[in-house]
């Protein structure tokens, strides 16, 4: 993928015949003593390669929870989801995961810099070349390599992620700075940079922009765009004013999608 | 080799827990709480042990391999079941995986120091298998118990980090490597220190037994060295066994994780 802080790609227009990630039957029921509250039921969603939707509604109608769903992390929702046509149980979960990566709204920062937790996602095994072990061997040997090898060997390079975190505002954060000193703005965007880097087929962002000011939510929406431009599908939740950068908006209220 | 210079009567038994019940007073006056357990627990102690010693001397003098074998899997099964009361906040349904972990380490206990470097005769002799097996038993328990507790504590702790693992693509094992780690060391830390202690701070007590039965003491050392080492290491083994096998029950079938509230409401095949 070229680096991030070139010029200005223009968007490629959303192809609307066959969508990317197709979703039927999302359902979520919160466990509760009286059995289960159904957050929602019988969702469907269709996102297209290159397009950004927004996803707004309500705090607490479940936008997370439905993202966290498409992303198979949710263990209170269910339903059948398929990407470019392939049904997510004929892949691993962690597979799954690669391809659509959910963005947490608080997400942590692994790692003794900001460059190690930039990397992180590569040291796993899903990203790593497949060999003919099967994928407990594997993770057995991995604990014999020292730990700075397991990553720094793979990933993005120092200048692709300088790039990328240039282009998100982020010129003051050094790349040996400790993840634990940056502020909250700064951790968001960090957690951007790891993600967009770990080349997501689908990025699904809750409240990235949450806590920025202006001029940095603009750079977050921008580098989402030229994500888009190259083929990523991007749901966004947010609660800001529209910036215009939606292809589509989404509400979720009361358990339906309009 | 007798004892018979140095046995306890009955007054020293009374004195023993007399000793107990006095600390038990101690604790009533400093309103600590612990007394009445001290107390219960010196007495089921007493009883356990003279228990255990006539079986020993009944078993001994029989020279069964059979009995030997009853035994070893009643002080099993106790084992186990001491673990899981012992081990905090531990989902239900691990009663097969500590049942497997603390048998492999005793087959392998058994295997190795009994067989291969003492190589006793007949091969069953009960008063070398049956201590050996009980020493090995009570640390793994101790030592399984603690890291059985602190590893779900931990996995718990630490449920944003392994939320965020997971959306990145980290399978279970790579979530739980760092909790596994941390538990296993805090499991080991007592077999290591009474290992770097031992000679030095502490006679250990079956080097002291032996030395009190009037027995050489440099074969007392010999024996305890071998019995020390073999159970510091079966114990790592034990440790490592049982978290491979329940690190999997933080997880669902979608590598989802599970947190306390979920592992508490159903149980799920590891």
């Amino acid at each position: 993928m070229p680096s991030a802080a070139g010029p200005i790609v223009t968007r490629m227009s959303p192809n609307p015949d066959r969508p990317l990630l197709h979703a039927v039957g999302m359902t979520c029921v919160m466990p509760s003593s009286s059995g289960g509250t159904t957050l929602f039921r019988g969702l469907g969603l269709d996102l297209v390669a290159g397009s950004i939707v927004d996803l707004t509604g309500p705090s607490g109608s479940g936008k997370s929870s439905l993202l966290t769903a498409l992303a198979l992390l949710n263990p209170q929702a269910s339903g059948s989801l398929s990407l470019d046509g392939r049904e997510s149980p004929l892949v691993t979960p962690q597979e799954w995961r690669a391809a659509v990566m959910y963005l947490p709204q608080e997400p942590r920062l692994l790692g003794d810099t900001v460059a190690g937790t930039i990397r992180s996602p590569c040291g796993y095994a899903v990203r790593r070349p497949r060999g003919r072990r099967d994928r407990r061997t594997a993770a057995l040997l991995d604990l014999l390599r020292r730990p700075h090898r397991r990553t720094s060997e793979r990933g993005p390079s120092d200048s692709d992620i300088r790039g990328m975190l240039d282009s998100l505002g982020c010129t003051d954060v050094e790349l040996d700075r400790p993840p634990h000193d940056l502020s909250g703005g700064q951790r968001a965007r960090v957690a951007l940079c790891r993600a967009l880097l770990a080349h997501p087929r689908v990025l699904l962002a809750d409240e990235v922009d949450a806590g920025l000011d202006d001029d940095s939510a603009e750079l977050v929406g921008h580098s989402m765009t030229e994500a888009a431009a190259l083929g990523m599908a991007v749901l966004r939740v947010r609660h800001r004013a529209s910036d215009g950068l939606a292809d589509r908006t989404l509400e979720l209220r009361d358990g339906v999608l309009r | 080799m007798s004892t018979g210079d140095y046995s306890i009567d009955i007054i020293g038994l009374l004195v023993a827990l007399a000793m107990t019940a006095l600390s038990a007073g101690v604790s009533a006056l400093m309103r600590l709480g612990v007394g009445r357990s001290l107390l219960l627990a010196a007495c089921r102690a007493l009883l356990q042990l003279l228990a255990m010693g006539l079986i020993l001397k009944a078993i001994i003098r029989s020279g069964n391999a059979w009995l030997v074998l009853a035994l070893a899997l009643v002080m099993l099964v106790a084992a186990v079941q001491i673990t899981l009361s012992r081990a905090h906040g531990i989902p239900r349904g691990l009663g097969i995986p500590v049942l497997l972990t603390l048998a492999i380490s005793m087959l392998v206990m058994v295997g190795v120091v009994a067989e291969l470097i003492i190589r006793p005769t007949p091969w069953y002799a009960p008063q070398l298998l049956l201590p050996l097996t009980g020493m090995m038993l009570g640390n793994c328990v101790s030592a399984i118990a603690v890291a059985m507790t602190r590893f779900y504590e931990s996995m718990d702790e630490r449920r944003d980090d392994i939320g965020t693992m997971l959306a990145l693509g980290a399978t279970p094992w790579e979530c739980a490597r760092p909790s596994i780690v941390s538990s296993m060391a805090l499991g080991l830390l007592p077999t290591v220190a009474s290992l770097s202690s031992a000679g030095i701070v502490t006679i250990p007590g079956m080097m002291a037994g032996q030395v009190i039965a009037g027995g050489d003491p440099l074969e007392a050392a010999k024996y305890q060295f071998v019995v020390l080492t073999a159970i510091a290491a079966l114990t790592l083994l034990a440790d490592a066994l049982i978290m491979t096998r329940i690190y999997r029950t933080c997880f669902t079938e979608l590598d989802q994780f599970r947190p306390k509230g979920m592992r508490d409401q159903t149980s799920r095949r590891s």
